[in-house]
């Protein structure tokens, strides 16, 4: 019977706590709603993101709040607020409904599922919220979708190294994720891409978290059941580090790597590059959030914006690993160079 | 009739407390969000909540029974994908496969907790990762579609009535017919006091199976719910459910041991967790002390569970 009243003034002081914190919220909520009213036109744009902790999203974050600090200043948008569903789709739905309720001028989403959010967006398109998604993409044709063409991402890669092993030789194929949209999506185009080098055979076929710890077992794995591999075939940048680790760790023979923009795989590379070793790497710019927050902006100004902006994927070869690999930047992070304005501008239409 | 009134008074001090908090959080979420009691609003809020509710429902199930299900998102998944894939060609067929699939991946569940006599956390811990599979078999990208007449039905209300609610609604009246079978009063006995319940002459591994069908219907439904508010399925979105659904089950006051909960306590929490989430994202804080204090609350839960369970077993 204690039991039982201790459990329940426990939860009502735990839930009373919340309600204060939440009412404190209220308060500054009103707050910053009228010093916004001042201004009449300057937008208040959300973010809703997947995840916000992988390094490649703290620099997406960073990029775009830098990009509206000077949005800010010149008067375009008047509130900035970054959401983050950590992985829960469900939450993500959450959030978005949130802002259309919260009257948002203009949402941005990095979306967990390339169907599942459609309704909510559309929902929002509908209620005159002007919505820009970009890097993981969503289907509904309703939206402004800014995003590089994954497959085109698979078909470059594998062509590459179809033609760097002379259009023979065994591979090992390591991937995303099974049942994430992004990773089949850059496998479709590895296998069209391949296609061309019948005589290129893959192996094994290996998924992997992108994330170094477990792609490195998975790929140790896979390694040591297929030994006499000529090549690589993977799509991400921790992937590609883990495997040119496990060549460079086991002294083996250092075949060629697919690879990422992923500054750990970049050191690695030019660490071997002495050493024979090369790669085509490519990159997820993080510059696709500001170009969707431009776009955004544009449209909700009352400009013509296109409704799928496709960025071009940069190209890191031998030449030019100079120009991105950063000796002073910690493994987990991704060079790249800022886009220009002009560029911006003109990939949104203006 | 002391004890009947204690008994009584002990069930009413959870529902009242939950209840309490319930009636706290809907007063500060009025704050920022004036048409909450609106009939449009409660219609997208019950599309919203009503995955949780019946994931949690599910969860409890398994709990009473002394169980515990880790597989739950996976076959959430699995129903919506079943589901989303086969809508096109009739919703009614697509519900009945999907829900005939989630009871199955249950009952395989309960068979083996039942009769090889594993432990339940491994068996769906296990079971997790074989239905993750199958359910990027069923469904390798996120697709499918459900008839778009029946997602805006779904998200905005049928003639002005709440679809989701009134699901909510009949499940619960369905979670009460089942209450007063034979199987509904075995299944409390069976998760208090399997030994008891077996010597009085309960086939305890029937109700143990049974109950983890039951939870599979539950999930089924949950899984078909999420279909038709996303109007597609997608494999990976159910991984979240699993730890969500436990959460509510605590809140509740179900018991990791058995025996113990009520389900409209259930119900209550997975709404107060689904709205504590959403009034978070109302009041601006920064995302990472959202994730900090939906921690709080359910590491407070928790603590509060301990101590009422130690009091228990003493």
């Amino acid at each position: 019977m204690i039991g039982r009243f201790t459990r329940a003034a426990v939860a009502v002081t735990a839930l009373g706590t919340l309600a204060a914190t939440a009412a404190c919220g209220v308060d500054s909520g009103d707050g910053g709603s009228s010093a916004s009213a001042g201004k009449s036109k300057a937008l208040k744009v959300g973010w809703s993101t997947i995840y916000l902790t992988p390094s490649w999203m703290q620099q997406t974050d960073k990029m775009l709040k830098d990009d509206v600090a000077q949005l800010k200043k010149d008067g375009k948008v008047a509130d900035y607020q970054v959401f983050n569903a950590n992985g829960d789709t469900s939450q993500q739905i959450a959030q978005i409904r949130a802002m259309i309720q919260q009257k948002y001028d203009v949402i941005l989403v990095d979306a967990g599922s390339s169907t599942a959010l459609n309704p909510a967006l559309e929902q929002a398109a509908n209620a005159g919220i002007t919505v820009a998604n970009f890097d993981s993409l969503v289907t509904s044709d309703k939206v402004v979708r800014v995003g590089t063409d994954q497959k085109e991402w698979g078909r470059m890669m594998g062509r590459w190294l179809g033609e760097k092993l002379g259009g023979k030789g065994k591979i090992i194929a390591f991937n995303g994720p099974a049942g994430v949209a992004v990773s089949e999506e850059r496998w479709q185009g590895a296998q069209e891409g391949l296609k061309q080098y019948p005589g290129v055979k893959v192996v094994s076929n290996v998924h992997s978290e992108y994330n170094l710890a477990p792609a490195a077992q998975a790929f140790a794995s896979a390694y040591s059941a297929n030994p006499d591999i000529d090549g690589v075939f993977s799509q991400g940048g921790a992937l590609s580090a883990a495997a040119l680790q496990t060549l460079v760790k086991q002294k083996k023979k250092l075949v060629p790597i697919t690879g990422e923009n992923y500054n750990g795989f970049l050191k690695l590379w030019k660490d071997n590059q002495a050493a024979g070793f090369s790669s085509l790497s490519t990159a997820q710019p993080n510059y696709l959030g500001v170009i969707a927050l431009r776009a955004a902006v544009a449209k909700a100004g009352g400009a013509t914006v296109p409704n799928q902006i496709m960025v071009p994927l940069p190209k890191i070869t031998n030449e030019n690993l100079d120009q991105y690999v950063q000796a002073d930047q910690p493994d987990d992070s991704y060079p790249i160079q800022a886009l220009p304005q002009s560029e911006i501008d003109k990939l949104i239409g203006k | 009739m002391p004890d009947r009134l204690t008994a009584a008074l002990r069930g009413n001090l959870d529902m009242a407390g939950l209840g309490a908090l319930l009636v706290v959080l809907l007063a500060v979420y009025s704050h920022y969000d004036s048409q909450v009691f609106t009939p449009a609003s409660i219609t997208i809020l019950s599309a919203q909540f009503l995955p949780l509710i019946l994931a949690a429902m599910g969860q409890s199930t398994v709990m009473l029974a002394g169980g515990i299900d880790l597989s739950l998102g996976a076959v959430l998944s699995l129903a919506m994908a079943v589901f989303a894939v086969r809508a096109e060609d009739g919703v009614l067929v697509a519900a009945g496969l999907a829900l005939a699939a989630a009871a199955a991946t249950g009952a395989a569940n309960g068979v083996l907790v039942a009769y090889a006599g594993l432990p339940p956390i491994i068996v769906t811990l296990a079971a997790s990762f074989l239905w993750g599979g199958v359910t990027l078999v069923v469904l390798p990208q996120p697709g499918g579609s459900v008839p778009s007449g029946l997602v805006k039905a779904y998200n905005n209300g049928w003639n002005g009535l709440a679809l989701p609610f009134v699901a909510i609604a009949l499940v619960l009246l369905l979670w009460k017919l089942v209450r007063t079978t034979r199987f509904g009063l075995s299944l409390y006995a069976v998760g208090g006091n399997e030994h008891g319940a077996y010597a009085s002459g309960i086939g305890t591994r029937k109700v143990k199976i049974s109950a983890y069908a039951l939870a599979g219907v539950f999930i089924g439904l949950a899984g078909i719910g999420l279909a038709i508010q996303t109007g597609s399925g997608d494999a990976t979105i159910g991984t979240p459910y699993t730890l969500n659904s436990i959460a509510a089950s605590v809140l509740a006051g179900v018991s990791f041991f058995g025996g113990v909960g009520q389900m409209r306590a259930t119900v209550l929490a997975a709404l107060l967790i689904g709205l504590l989430t959403n009034l978070l994202l109302f009041t601006g804080l920064s995302p990472f002390y959202q994730l900090i204090m939906q921690g709080a609350v359910l590491i407070v839960a928790i603590a509060v569970k301990t101590l009422a369970t130690r009091e228990r077993t003493q």
